[in-house]
């Protein structure tokens, strides 16, 4: 139950983040996770709600966008848009990979009501 | 009407900073950290133990450890490892199902650094959440026992992608259970080539001096990049 912490984490954000903005408010997150990162969208959008109780994020709704895993194969050059289970150019079969995506854990937005 | 604001900012940033000092901290230091990582019962403690009890025989690799101790409740593994010898600070999750850095900082403020070599961090029993957190350490070693099944390093593909070794453990039980050994290794090497693996009996301590040489040979890197 990560969640739970990645929730905190991103309620912690936006709380510093609300320090130096001028919205009152938040409505709405949205959240860029890679699908490395091994997060249930639902369970964190639960987590969200229960730890923005009382703070600045109460009542807002956290949506999640999830990203592909991509890598970068230095052996041939092919990008390989791959699942998390396997780290191998589909070209050439190299392991010699770069990770181009998936790690993803951002706040891309928010829709605020400003003071 | 609300307004849209664009953000852009890592959620892990707080947690990565704690992360950064910790690392800086045990650098300046030379202590190699390793965060140790498995089910519950795969063998963590005992590894440590067997560690600490191979080092005190004496042999061609030498160091000094010492242990933070993850765990939901109680002080047990810290006992066993203190019974063993070993300094061993015993950390209460009390629920939470991995450590983070900012608890690792505050146990280093009451763990005696001198003349440390290693610092082991053994998380909180669990594949999934501690592969998630960046404690500081240099690398993360994963351990998954026989028992288990040769399946866990599919279904748990972060922690084994970043593992800088592998540690298949209870190997001694090979030939009372099923466990397809070659689908093991070729799993772990399609997520994670550059992963050293190895096996260990820690009844018989097979295996141990190779992981001893391992955290000695990364030990040496470490002194050799802090110099």
């Amino acid at each position: 139950m990560h969640e739970l912490s990645l929730a905190e984490a991103v309620n912690n954000t936006i709380k510093e983040l609300g320090r130096r903005s001028a919205w009152s408010r938040v409505r709405r997150v949205i959240l860029k996770v890679g699908r490395l990162r091994q997060v249930d969208p639902e369970l964190l959008s639960f987590a969200f709600g229960v730890v923005g109780k009382g703070t600045v994020t109460e009542g807002s709704e956290l949506s999640v966008l999830e990203l592909p895993v991509v890598f970068h194969c230095r052996a041939c050059g092919c990008e390989t848009t791959g699942d998390v289970t396997a780290f191998a150019c589909v070209n050439c079969g190299s392991a010699d990979v770069e990770l181009l995506s998936g790690m993803e854990l951002t706040i891309e937005s928010m829709e605020v009501e400003d003071c | 009407m609300g307004t849209v604001v664009t953000i852009r900012q890592a959620v892990m940033a707080e947690d990565e900073k704690y992360a950064a000092r910790v690392r800086e901290m045990l650098t300046k230091r030379k202590i190699l950290a390793v965060n140790i990582i498995g089910s519950p019962g795969c063998g963590k403690t005992t590894l440590l133990e067997r560690t600490a009890a191979c080092l005190g025989r004496g042999g061609s690799k030498k160091f000094s450890f010492r242990v933070i101790e993850g765990d939901i409740e109680t002080a047990r593994d810290a006992e066993r490892l203190a019974a063993a010898g070993v300094e061993a600070l015993q950390i209460n999750t009390k629920g939470a199902c991995h450590l983070e850095a900012h608890v690792i900082e505050n146990a280093l403020k009451s763990l005696d650094c001198n003349g440390l070599d290693v610092l082991f961090i053994e998380n909180v029993g669990n594949l999934v959440c501690p592969a998630e957190f960046d404690l500081g350490e240099d690398f993360k070693v994963a351990v998954s026992s026989v028992p288990e099944g040769a399946d866990k390093p599919l279904k748990y593909p972060m922690l084994f992608s970043q593992a800088a070794a592998v540690l298949l453990t209870k190997v001694d039980l090979l030939p009372y259970v099923r466990f397809d050994k070659d689908l093991f290794l070729r799993d772990i090497r399609a997520l994670n080539p550059k992963a050293l693996i190895m096996e260990l009996d820690l009844i018989s301590d097979a295996g141990l001096e190779s992981w001893l040489a391992f955290i000695a040979g990364r030990l040496e890197e470490k002194h050799h990049v802090a110099q």
